[in-house]
């Protein structure tokens, strides 16, 4: 099974569930999966790559401020993204490539306004082999 | 600064699928809760160990069946576990499920017995809330231009999502509006001295620092100031339906068949990130005062602490640029109408009648068990509600009390109510919100399914306009509990009066 996300309702907002045959993958999805819900990853070119570091106390924290960074890439820098891509990653840190693009209203789609990755339910685990991230946003 | 009012440009979006999931709305009430009179319920202390104080939810039998279900109650009896938590965990009767406190929680911490404060007691739109104009336009004047007034507004007020808007402020002229709040606009032409006197605290919270605002929050905020956001942010033109209190309904400038405005938002994506890094920067703190807490999203930290005094500072800059943000939504307003009506602000007797903020954390001071002293309350997703008499209240409204703006949904009413004794007494001078919501942003797009909202509001007088999709459908009046019930039950418990009740008649949402 490939790395995948897709997204779950909670009352006024949207969560992501993801998963993926790495911790790497897992990440990967989870930060194309909160792309695409803000601006559709497929409308968006891999012109220029972004790198990114985050470390945090442990996993669940890791994922939140991953997501969080992601989030502010797009939010406050207007940098879309079509892929991610994680070179490196251990239970406190992650480093990763964002391969996208400046925002452009023309071309893409600002669908979503994400005002915040939170700790709700918050859910990062590994069983048989396959790692699984649920992650609330609030919208 | 610099401004212009030209458009912007709206963008269409939609919401992707959702994968057929069921919504996940809180779970049901399980706990020990029992009634103590028509209007108030407990959750007794001694119902869980961890609890410090009792839990009171006002809510009468009309409310009470959707307040059980909707995953707040639980959220009551973790907010009593905040260490220096006086008085009783509380909540408004328009509670429904948040991050954290629910979304109508009031608690309030003492500050000299190691109380907390807790980003959650916030929320993430910090300082969200609401603001009232009034005009003496009779509605007679409006109605039959009405379609052409909305859609001029929702050409002229940015709204919708990632939308910016004309206003922007280069880094220095930030950090002052931050440290200033709505006074920095009044240097710059952008606001009246008297607005402020009747915007609650004046527009501006002391102790705010623009230093505690992270570089990522200032980029998102940097061309927000002035746009209403999506969601459940709206702007609206209304008018004045029934007066209740005619004598302070003068005193406000309210008279029935007069056209009124209302601005509902927040501190933008400055706020949502001001609180996204205080969750962050909190994390380690209940580990180093010692503080079990049964939910992440509770993180806290003492108020007189360097963790307490970061996050306070960082969230009254954000406090202070929504109240720009809503100054600026009223310029743009003010200026629309004046083009539209051909006429100045003055003649048309457009004016302030107040502002309030109903996501924010005050250090204010209170009676409670017996003495007095500072206590930091919480108010999240409920209103400052001070009685007559009160310092704070500007000249104009002491005798009264304080005005209280209650947003319904846009197809029912809003109200202007006024703060009261009892609500200083019973709830750290608090009262509700707004109508809050029953239905998940999914089921409401399920049950919209072959229908037309604008049609229905329309049949029903009120001309919408929404940017997004699914907008109307997330928003629509079903979505809401009953306001005219939430706010019998505040009257009922004391905690406010009624001045007068407000009909929508054009909504602009993002």
């Amino acid at each position: 099974m490939a790395k995948r996300c897709e997204t779950f309702d909670h009352t006024a907002d949207v969560g992501l569930a993801a998963s993926g045959d790495s911790l790497a993958e897992l990440f990967e999805a989870l930060a194309e999966g909160l792309a695409d819900l803000i601006c559709p990853t497929g409308q968006v070119e891999a012109r220029q790559v972004r790198a990114v570091h985050v470390e945090a106390e442990d996993l669940e924290a890791l994922a939140v401020d991953f997501l969080t960074e992601v989030m502010v890439t797009i939010e406050s820098r207007r940098f879309v993204l079509a892929k991610a891509v994680v070179t490196d990653v251990s239970r406190t840190s992650v480093d990763a490539e964002l391969a996208g693009e400046a925002l452009d209203p023309a071309r893409h789609e600002f669908r979503t306004e994400v005002k915040a990755v939170t700790y709700h339910q918050l859910h990062v685990a590994q069983q048989d082999g396959r790692w699984t991230a649920r992650v609330i946003l609030d919208i | 600064m610099r401004g212009s009012l030209a458009g912007c440009v709206p963008r269409q979006f939609q919401l992707p699928g959702r994968g057929g999931r069921r919504p996940e709305v809180g779970k049901a009430f399980a706990g020990k809760i029992e009634q103590l009179d028509a209007n108030r319920w407990r959750i007794p202390r001694d119902s869980r160990p961890d609890m410090r104080v009792d839990g009171i939810i006002f809510a009468n039998k009309d409310l009470i069946d959707d307040v059980l279900s909707g995953g707040g109650p639980d959220q009551v009896a973790n907010v009593a576990t905040l260490p220096g938590i006086v008085g009783e965990s509380l909540a408004m009767p328009d509670i429904h499920w948040g991050y954290g406190f629910p979304i109508g929680g009031v608690a309030a911490t003492e500050v000299s017995a190691g109380g907390v404060v807790s980003p959650g007691g916030v929320g993430y739109d910090i300082n969200c809330g609401v603001r009232l104009l009034r005009s003496d336009i009779p509605v007679q004047e409006v109605r039959p231009r009405l379609n052409e007034l909305v859609d001029q507004l929702f050409r002229d007020v940015p709204a919708g999502v990632g939308v910016g808007g004309p206003f922007s402020f280069a880094r220095q002229e930030m950090a002052k509006l931050l440290a200033e709040g709505a006074p920095y606009l009044v240097e710059g032409g952008l606001a009246d001295s008297a607005d402020l006197a009747v915007t609650e605290s004046g527009g501006r919270l002391e102790g705010a620092d623009p230093d505690a605002v992270s570089k990522e929050a200032y980029a998102r905020g940097v061309d927000q100031c002035g746009t209403l956001g999506s969601g459940n942010h709206f702007a609206e033109v209304q008018f004045v339906e029934e007066v209740y209190d005619e004598q302070a309904a003068k005193a406000m400038g309210l008279a029935p068949g007069r056209v009124a405005f209302m601005i509902h938002s927040g501190s933008r994506g400055l706020g949502h990130q001001v609180c996204q890094d205080s969750l962050k920067a909190l994390r380690s703190a209940p580990g180093k005062y010692g503080i079990s807490l049964p939910d992440r999203q509770l993180v806290c930290a003492p108020v007189d602490s360097p963790e307490g005094r970061q996050y306070l500072g960082a969230m009254r800059a954000a406090a202070n640029f929504a109240w720009c943000n809503r100054q600026l939504l009223a310029t743009h307003v003010r200026r629309t109408l004046e083009r539209f009506m051909g006429q100045s602000s003055q003649s048309l007797g457009l004016r302030q009648v107040y502002d309030v903020a109903h996501n924010i954390a005050k250090i204010e001071t209170h009676t409670f068990g017996g003495r007095t002293g500072k206590v930091c309350v919480h108010r999240k997703g409920a209103t400052r509600a001070f009685p007559p008499g009160h310092r704070e209240l500007p000249a104009v409204y002491r005798e009264l009390g304080q005005p209280v703006l209650i947003p319904g949904d846009m197809g029912t009413a809003s109200y202007v109510l006024l703060g009261t004794a009892a609500a200083m007494e019973t709830s750290f001078g608090s009262t509700c919100h707004g109508a809050g919501r029953v239905m998940s942003r999914t089921a409401a797009i399920a049950a919209a399914r072959g229908r037309s909202i604008e049609k229905e509001l329309a049949a029903g007088g009120v001309i919408a306009r929404a940017r997004g999709r699914t907008g109307l459908a997330e928003e629509q009046p079903a979505a809401y509990k009953n306001i005219d019930a939430v706010v019998d039950c505040v009257v009922a418990a004391g905690l406010s009066r009624k001045v007068a009740r407000l009909r929508p008649m054009g909504v602009i949402k993002g």
